[in-house]
């Protein structure tokens, strides 16, 4: 029995403790360097957010601020903020160029594919463990740095320079962050496979990222559907519109019927008016998108770009059982 | 020749066998009509031109290449079938390991991904190697990096090896290493090796099994000892006629005339009459001889031929 036990030591596993087995240690070796390196940008960020935060509520304390009105954008425009904005809005596609590019691409290049796939795993499996492990490195990632980020932006969103409705915010904040950080990196992946090379694979992937932002920036307005306050002609705009997103404006008659913004724009005061009582103009109307549509809009996106996600990693993992790396 | 195994028995006894074996790609054919059967603990050379088949018959029987028809099977399973993945080890022709791996690392790999990893074995050839345990694989010198690649190959404890050109790019010394650290470590086990090669010398050394591949075709399959003296070297007058017809009943691999004289390889059906000199050729001049004749009818020892009812020929 100890003979056994001898032998098994002898023969077997290297010494100290084996937290992790089979591919899992595997993957998480030959991608050491980096998930310690995502994990260090997770930990660095979340800290470097909280210290904004707290300068951040600090000048606005000294300021007097909610009480008192700030001098905009004394506040907003700090150089943390603009840098952490530009730092997170970057972060998907340094994830998938850095990432997801190299995952397959690089064990394609380097023949390593070929050496773990000649073991006695099959591809589907060394694959499936390749992808679970980099999805979660960057959905943790995304997800703690978007939570912090979310944190610091809610209560101060009034003094923040961008608007709810634009990049800055919008994708940085909530599901966003980790969703775009997770499609990323699975279209890097899926780009590597096909290209079978590291350099290649990541310039296509950094150009397919810059051509996804700009259709997502073009994207966001239609998340949720817009919605339509008409208010009197000589009415002040009415107060749910000042954290609204502004998407059109016309002016309309009594009976319902709408004009363009401009239509009435005369060069002269007389001119205006007789053109507006000609016309029977009596309201402004606003197509909008409210504050409150936020999280709805954030969840629909985040969901498309989770099923794109999904579309590429069945992709991927069909190609791959279908014809060897 | 077949007192090394028990045809006709349990399929285990056969380390591959291919039928009707074909793979093409967009250029042309690579493989085709490829079918035959390596006995298993032989030590078999995978002799071709380059470009003849070699490296897709082993990326075939390793699962990295699909076929486009026919099977391939690994002691009687089918190579798609996970249960052969465990049955065999591939060294690849650039012996791919990750650089940043430390040998000991390397090796963990193999116990990590094998079931029936034997460690003391991988770290013995290692060792006796005097490759240091916790260098960087991208560290070692092309000969080390070989010796951990064929560690990483035995710890696996495959029944059958597969080789693609294994010792290409070694210096004479390490390749003599080599050489003697498989033939020990295969002969011990009884595992069966498959090496694809151009060392005509090497593979007269170590193979006692000859797979014979030219233009995707097989030329010959069978033991080495039985392949050669198949063949008869003639020489003789060559005449007015063809070399072919005066040597008619006999099957003329190549013949070639130099001045009056005429040589040929033959393989004879029944004596070899007539007033020329006869001589047996080496291994290296059959082998030539195939290589260069591609039309020549592809030979079989009786071991190595699949029956024709088993065929799929197209």
């Amino acid at each position: 029995m100890s003979a056994t036990l001898t032998e098994t030591s002898r023969t077997g596993r290297a010494p100290g403790p084996r937290l992790l087995r089979g591919l899992n240690w595997l993957v998480v070796r030959q991608h050491r360097a980096a998930l310690l390196t995502v994990l260090a940008v997770t930990v660095l960020g979340s800290i470097w957010i909280a210290y904004q935060h707290g300068r951040m509520g600090q000048t606005l304390e000294a300021a007097g601020w909610p009480e008192k009105e700030l001098a905009q954008p004394a506040v907003a425009s700090t150089t943390g903020l603009s840098l952490t904005v530009t730092a997170l809005s970057a972060l998907p596609v340094i994830l998938a160029v850095f990432l997801g590019a190299p995952l397959i691409a690089g064990d394609q290049e380097h023949g390593t594919a070929q050496l773990v796939t000649t073991q006695s795993v099959s591809r589907h499996r060394w694959l499936t463990t390749k992808l679970l492990w980099c999805y979660a490195a960057v959905v943790v990632s995304g997800t703690v740095l978007s939570a912090f980020f979310t944190w610091w932006w809610k209560p101060y969103r009034s003094v923040f320079s961008s608007p709810w409705s634009e990049g800055p915010v919008f994708d940085n904040t909530g599901p966003v962050l980790p969703a775009l950080c997770l499609f990323l990196t699975a279209a890097g992946i899926t780009i590597g496979l096909l290209l079978r090379r590291v350099l290649a694979s990541m310039l296509v992937t950094f150009v397919f990222a810059a051509i996804v932002e700009v259709v997502w920036g073009e994207m966001r307005a239609y998340l949720a559907p817009s919605r339509m306050l008409t208010y009197p002609l000589d009415g002040d705009m009415p107060a749910r519109l000042n954290e609204s997103l502004e998407l059109d404006r016309w002016i309309g008659s009594a009976d319902g019927h709408l004009y363009g913004w401009g239509l009435c724009a005369k060069t002269t005061e007389a001119a205006s008016d007789a053109c507006i009582k000609e016309h029977g103009i009596v309201n402004n109307v606003v197509e909008y998108l409210g504050y409150d549509q936020m999280p709805a809009m954030q969840w629909t996106g985040a969901g498309i770009l989770v099923a794109a996600t999904a579309v590429l990693t069945v992709f991927t993992l069909w190609r791959v059982s279908r014809s060897p790396l | 020749m077949a007192d090394a195994f028990t045809p006709g028995g349990a399929s285990g006894a056969w380390a591959l066998e291919a039928r009707g074996l074909g793979k093409r790609y967009r250029r042309g054919w690579a493989l085709r009509d490829c079918s035959f059967r390596l006995p298993a603990g032989r030590i078999c050379g995978l002799v071709g031109p380059n470009g003849a088949g070699k490296s897709t018959l082993l990326g075939l029987a390793t699962r990295q290449v699909q076929p486009t028809e026919g099977e391939l099977q690994i002691f009687g399973v089918p190579v798609d079938d996970p249960a052969a993945m465990p049955r065999f080890a591939f060294l690849g022709q650039d012996k791919p390991l990750f650089k940043r791996f430390t040998v000991a690392e390397t090796l963990r790999l193999g116990s990590e991904l094998n079931p029936g990893w034997d460690m003391a074995a991988a770290e013995r050839i290692v060792r006796s190697g005097q490759v240091p345990m916790h260098a960087r694989v991208g560290t070692l010198s092309g000969g080390q990096r070989t010796r951990v690649a064929f560690a990483l190959a035995f710890g696996k404890r495959p029944d059958l090896l597969l080789l693609d050109e294994p010792m290409s790019d070694l210096d004479p010394l390490a390749r003599h290493d080599m050489s003697t650290l498989l033939m020990s470590e295969a002969v011990e086990r009884g595992t069966t090796v498959v090496m694809s090669s151009h060392m005509l010398s090497e593979l007269e050394d170590m193979c006692d099994y000859l797979l014979v591949l030219a233009d995707g075709r097989i030329r010959m399959a069978g033991d080495a000892d039985a392949l050669v003296p198949a063949h008869s070297l003639v020489t003789g007058l060559a005449g007015d006629g063809d070399p072919t017809d005066l040597l008619a009943p006999h099957t003329v691999v190549e013949a070639r005339v130099q001045g009056r004289q005429f040589h040929a390889l033959v393989r004879p059906n029944g004596p070899l009459s007539g007033d020329w000199v006869v001589a047996e050729p080496s291994l290296e001049e059959v082998l030539l001889a195939h290589l260069r004749s591609s039309d020549a009818p592809p030979l079989f020892t009786p071991g190595a031929r699949i029956e024709a009812e088993g065929i799929h020929t197209s």
